[in-house]
């Protein structure tokens, strides 16, 4: 039991995968492992195979070589869908919702999906106001902050309420992991501050695996971090890994060019 | 309760004012408007909910009218079964047909359901023309029954028995639509992806959505067989494949009275116009385009924010009143 504790047991588990695009080798040969309750990144530059290698993981790919085991079972050629029923649920850099649909809807239909079994029978004998008051809901709308645009219409969000509302989306289906693809990507700092406030929450709740460009907004928040360059991992472990030298050359120094 | 009222109370009156309608206007229009009514609402879902458009439309009403035929010409006499079986037989096409079309994106089901559109016209006009009397078509009127109560061969009683079947279809759609798969047709419409990654099976919703769809569609089409006592190729014809489109968009997509207001709109247009000039036709494209252009909501999409303007209004002034 004691054990259970100090080590907790891989989630996420990949073996050697290849991921390639023409004669791009997008992602190569990467092992990783993703611990229960770990709160991990993977971070690189633009074109680095972090974003790549995520969409692997969350079957939005087939890899061309290796596996992906997902709580020792093998998930590499899963659809997404199989993989939301197992308890892995991500989230997209360019925010994706259901623009034509108010924001409760959109969080009926995450919760929806997680708590009843989908078959048509069931989508069509329930209503979505059956369940636009139901306490999770309406907790979850609190605690995103989203309750005063809770019927508005997505598409007239601004970019961070969608951001909150995405990832309310995401912990309302009560994944085992949260995998969420650069989550403070065009955010203002103010709508930074509210994500990550959100996301601290979650820590301890579920496994969260974060994709980010740039680091600084993280530092404080993640446990374990891989560094990916050219389609391989070229650091992995604390923050102590990106004073490695080719973690220096390969990140640092085109994160300066571009600033 | 006073929520159910309130959106009870547009259909009561919409179907109310068709009632009304029917004391001024001949019979066999105010027939047509029903008929479809149905028709275009079956239409307006596939393109307001699922983003389908499909211009082959004619293809589903004309097997549920032949099935009808088929059955009224060769096995029974009795109308309410016809229809039943009209029903059932655009079920059937559409389970069959379904599973191929529904995987393909909004310009691709356009045309390939033309396509189904012209190869139903070809094999009711040419190849089936032993069972289907080609051109000639299938007539059945002396043989439908005089059933009691409502007796479909009696234009006055179809018109009560048809707006009935339409109250309920407008019902059921309704429904649709606040329901969790409504949701999820607007969700697969827009963004199939994240829908995926919740979770859901875009596939079998756009099925369902499509099954429903062309079974109402059928069943439009069981009813013109019913009551027109006949049935030709010409329900087919994929000349007439814009038809529920136009209807659909000149009420305004999306709106559940958008397809009432359309069809009694076309109807209409459509008869006045062809008894003042001849070649109507012509003179609707036009006017159709000049509708588009002004009004691109369609003509409910348009009138139904003033409206809504109206009557809340007079809650706000009554609710003034109550606090005096």
């Amino acid at each position: 039991m004691s054990s259970d504790v100090s080590t907790p047991a891989v989630i996420i588990k990949a073996e050697g995968v290849t991921k390639r695009f023409g004669s791009v080798v997008a992602v190569n040969r990467v092992d990783y492992e993703l611990r229960e309750y770990e709160v991990a990144g993977i971070l690189g530059s633009n074109g680095a195979g972090k974003t790549s290698f995520f969409n692997l993981l969350t079957g939005y790919f087939i890899p061309d070589e290796g596996r992906i085991l997902y709580q020792g079972q093998d998930v590499t050629r899963m659809t997404p869908q199989e993989r939301v029923a197992l308890g892995m649920m991500r989230t997209f850099q360019l925010t994706s919702t259901f623009d034509n649909l108010s924001v409760i809807d959109n969080l009926v239909l995450a919760f929806f999906r997680a708590h009843r079994k989908s078959s048509l029978w069931q989508l069509l004998t329930n209503t979505c106001k059956q369940h636009r008051k139901d306490e999770k809901i309406l907790a979850t709308l609190a605690s995103f902050d989203l309750e005063r645009v809770a019927n508005r219409e997505v598409s007239h969000l601004g970019l961070g309420e969608k951001r909150r509302m995405e990832i309310a989306m995401a912990i309302l289906a009560e994944p085992k992991v949260l995998l969420l693809d650069e989550p403070l990507a065009g955010l203002a700092e103010s709508e930074i501050k509210g994500v990550l406030d959100v996301l601290q929450r979650q820590v301890g709740r579920q496994t969260i695996l974060i994709v980010e460009h740039k680091i600084s907004h993280l530092e404080h928040f993640l446990q374990k971090l891989i560094v990916m360059h050219e389609g391989r991992i070229i650091a992995e472990g604390g923050y102590e890994c990106l004073q490695s030298p080719e973690v220096r050359k390969s990140y640092w120094q085109i994160d300066e060019a571009a600033a | 309760m006073l929520k159910i009222f309130k959106w009870w109370w547009g259909i009561a009156l919409a179907f109310g004012l068709l009632g009304i309608a029917r004391m001024f206007l001949p019979l066999p229009f105010m027939n047509e408007v029903v008929i479809f009514s149905i028709y275009a609402l079956a239409c307006n879902f596939l393109i307001g909910r699922v983003g389908y458009i499909s211009f082959g439309q004619p293809a589903y009403l004309a097997l549920g009218g032949y099935a009808t035929a088929f059955y009224l010409v060769h096995f029974g006499t009795n109308p309410y079964v016809g229809i039943l079986i009209g029903v059932f037989g655009g079920l059937l096409a559409s389970l069959i047909i379904g599973p191929l079309f529904v995987r393909l994106r909004s310009d691709y089901f356009a045309m390939v359901n033309l396509a189904l559109a012209v190869i139903v016209f070809y094999l009711m006009q040419k190849v089936l023309v032993s069972i289907t009397q080609g051109d000639n078509g299938l007539w059945f009127l002396t043989r439908i029954d005089s059933t009691p109560i409502l007796d479909l061969t009696r234009p006055g009683h179809f018109f009560i028995f048809a707006l009935i079947v339409g109250l309920a279809v407008w019902a059921f759609y309704k429904y649709l639509d606040d329901s969790i798969f409504g949701a999820c047709c607007l969700a697969t419409k827009l963004n199939e992806n994240k829908l995926q990654f919740l979770g859901y099976n875009n596939f079998s919703i756009r099925l369902l959505a499509f099954v429903i769809a062309n079974t109402t569609t059928a069943l439009a089409g069981a009813l013109y067989a019913v009551y027109l006592g006949f049935v030709s190729p010409e329900m087919a014809s994929p000349s007439r494949a814009a038809d529920p489109v136009i209807v659909t968009l000149l009420g305004g997509v999306g709106t559940l009275f958008g397809p009432i207001v359309g069809a009694i709109a076309y109807t209409g247009m459509k008869d006045v116009i062809a008894k003042l000039i001849g070649n109507w036709e012509l003179f609707i494209g036009f006017l159709l385009v000049f509708i588009m252009l002004v009004a691109d909501r369609g003509i409910w999409g348009t009138l139904s924010p003033a409206l809504e303007k109206l009557i809340s209004r007079k809650k706000n002034s009554a609710r003034g009143e109550r606090d005096d």
